[in-house]
């Protein structure tokens, strides 16, 4: 227990040092850090509309970081999602607006179309990553720039909305998520998204399954000698980080945009990556992280109103506090002489 | 015929090297930090700042080489950092690189903001690019002296190092050094290399060549920054390494192979394909090769994984980095 605290106590630690030094570039681009502060805060949970929107902007954040999760526990990196969320949202858009069907089931087959895309958009990566160690965080990232520019070249050039800008025709109401309440867009896509987080983290710790797959994580040789295909297995957890890749883009094409456009979700695949990184693998601890990036994304809406600042000085923060952290973890892990080292999704 | 006449020529040729000396540069900074074990995603980013402060400093002093030196103190700063996290600290590889990648995309739209009080591409402000070198007595050589003049110094100085790395990796000590830290940390720790200080050493000189590529791309292959104008290519050099092993010779193939795609698919976008296709091509490209070429290999990751599992069942050694983050950087 005093491990657990010791490690939430060094994170935050890293954090407020990030937070510092993040203080010290807004400064250098002429603006007051207090004032900064004040807009995120403001802009991030300023009104019950405003927390909404910060929740808005954390469930596809959420999804994708715990579609990171499941890889980074067994030690692989799917830095792929957002190119996952990408073909995920359109081919539920797709589903969306060409078939008209009874509403539940349209729902079900549109989001069945979400988690399939993000599936076979990892599946050449993954099988290469199983079968001959090819590198996937270099395969899934050079597959990001080619799953946005077909996305985009499949809604210009055959699905583009007669009339409209680069974006396809609406879906169906049919197809709809649900929303939650009358003032915002915010819909079922956060219930998804904390269920998400539970299952994968009861997976992970009370399946034996699950704690195979952990394992592997931590250490593959042992892993291999206690009996896991470590072949079979590193296929299947990517494509099951694919797969919740791929949903979170169904959510926001289904629960959100309600459409398919160029520029679909910027970064939000990023972003969970990020989420996760800074949760240490952990489901639960991903659903903070994720509000606290929301917060800060939605919060940076206002801070281009209102300071001189732009919206990226965010982006600035969250890597330096990237950067903190995983240097303060290895500083503590050397300090108290773990043998950690072999797990690759720890910092 | 005609389509074909009009695809391959020598201005194809012409634009091929144009396109190649970026990726040609950076890749090569790459090879110092895959030489000595360290698997640098953080290419992009050096990359960007690189091209971002080489334009800064252009507008600022009003000469591009002042620029050029800039956007290699901006690029050699980041490598510190990246050097500091992952040699000093232990800390993982990947994440530090991302990280810097993220932060560089970061950094340089929020300065350009502050600056210049706008966003996505700087231009005008006074700003000059690098010149073009036009060769003496080549106007006798033809087609060839056409292909061989004209372009901006760096694109020359790409092609100048790959012989000037074949040698410095087997003629001199620092590049036999930098070779030993990344095959047999062991040996090298052995002989009394420090390997951190190697490691230093390979992380700086690859921000000195990242920069340069960044440079290149702000002040030599166009005359402007854009918001994220590195565009891949710091992923894709990496991609290049992981097949290349780090050898000069087999970087400077494979960039060829790259500039030729994109030189053709620009190409293909005259003859009226979609610009979002074309601009796929080499992302495929890249990944088709990595894919390809990880098959081709497979022997030889069988026997270094069973090598990696002897060694680490025989000694254990602190020195020796974790064997995941080994193999995956040398698939």
């Amino acid at each position: 227990m005093s491990d657990r605290f010791d490690s939430f106590f060094g994170q935050a630690l890293a954090i407020l040092f990030a937070l510092g030094l993040g203080a010290l570039v807004i400064l250098t681009v002429d603006e007051s850090p207090m004032r900064v502060l004040v807009t995120l805060l403001n802009g991030a949970f300023g009104s019950p509309e405003r927390i909404a929107g910060t929740l808005l902007q954390t469930t596809p954040i959420l999804i994708c970081g715990i579609a990171a999760c499941i890889s980074f526990r067994a030690g692989l990196f799917n830095i792929g999602i957002e190119g996952q969320l990408f073909m995920g949202g359109f081919w539920a858009t797709w589903v969306g607006f060409s078939f008209n069907l009874p509403p539940a089931l349209h729902l079900l087959l549109a989001m069945a179309a979400a988690v399939f895309a993000g599936m076979a958009w990892i599946a050449i990566p993954a099988f290469f990553r199983a079968r001959y160690k090819t590198n996937e965080v270099v395969s899934t990232i050079l597959a990001n720039y080619v799953a946005i520019l077909i996305t985009s070249y499949l809604t210009i050039n055959w699905f583009k909305r007669s009339g409209g800008q680069s974006e396809t025709p609406p879906i169906f109401e049919s197809a709809y998520l649900p929303e939650l309440f009358s003032f915002s867009r915010l819909n079922w896509g956060l219930i998804i998204g904390l269920a998400l987080a539970l299952a994968v983290h009861f997976f992970f710790t009370r399946t034996s399954r699950g704690y195979a797959i952990s394992e592997m994580g931590a250490n593959p040789k042992f892993a291999e000698y206690g009996g896991i295909d470590i072949k079979k297995q590193t296929f299947l957890v990517l494509i099951a980080s694919g797969a919740v890749g791929g949903m979170a883009g169904g959510v926001e094409a289904l629960g959100v945009h309600h459409r398919f456009m160029e520029g679909f979700a910027p970064g939000f695949g990023f972003d969970g990556v990020i989420a996760a990184l800074l949760a240490n693998g952990n489901p639960i601890g991903t659903i903070f992280t994720a509000l606290f990036f929301g917060a800060l994304r939605s919060g940076s809406l206002l801070l281009e109103v209102d300071t001189t600042a732009s919206r990226e000085i965010i982006t600035v923060i969250q890597a330096l506090i990237i950067l903190a952290v995983s240097a303060q973890i290895t500083i503590r892990r050397k300090a108290s002489d773990s043998t950690a080292g072999e797990r690759r999704w720890k910092f | 015929m005609e389509v074909l006449e009009r695809l391959l020529n020598v201005t194809l040729v012409i634009a091929t090297i144009r396109t190649t000396a970026p990726i040609l540069l950076v890749a090569l900074g790459g090879s110092f930090t895959t030489k000595a074990g360290i698997f640098n995603i953080g290419l992009e980013g050096q990359m960007l700042v690189g091209a971002f402060f080489a334009v800064i400093g252009t507008i600022a002093t009003g000469s591009p080489w002042l620029g050029v030196l800039c956007g290699i103190a901006a690029a050699l700063t980041l490598a510190l950092i990246f050097a500091l996290l992952v040699v000093s600290f232990k800390a993982n590889e990947v994440v530090v690189g991302l990280a810097l990648n993220i932060l560089a995309g970061g950094l340089t739209v929020s300065l350009m903001k502050a600056i210049f009080g706008t966003r996505g591409s700087i231009f005008g402000h006074g700003l000059v690019g690098l010149p073009a070198l036009k060769l003496p007595n080549v106007k006798d050589l033809g087609w060839f002296g056409q292909m061989i003049s004209g372009y901006t110094p760096l694109v020359y100085a790409a092609f100048i190092l790959v012989p000037v790395l074949i040698l410095f990796y087997n003629r001199t000590r620092l590049g036999l050094y930098i070779r030993v830290v990344g095959e047999k940390p062991e040996a090298a720790e052995a002989l009394g290399i420090s390997i951190t200080r190697i490691r230093y050493v390979s992380s700086l000189l690859c921000g000195l060549l990242a920069g340069l590529a960044g440079a290149h791309l702000a002040l030599g292959y166009t005359t402007m920054f854009t918001e994220n104008m590195s565009s891949g290519r710091g992923f894709m050099a990496v991609a290049i390494l992981i097949f290349s092993n780090g050898d000069p010779l087999k970087i400077l193939l494979g960039c060829l192979l790259f500039g030729f795609s994109d030189a053709l698919s620009l190409r293909l976008q005259t003859l009226g394909i979609s610009s979002y296709l074309v601009l796929a091509v080499p992302y495929l490209v890249a990944l088709i090769a990595l894919f390809a070429l990880s098959y081709r290999s497979r022997p030889r990751v069988i026997q270094e994984t069973l090598a990696s599992m002897g060694r680490a069942l025989s000694v254990k050694s602190n020195t020796v980095k974790p064997a995941a983050a080994t193999d995956a950087s040398k698939p």
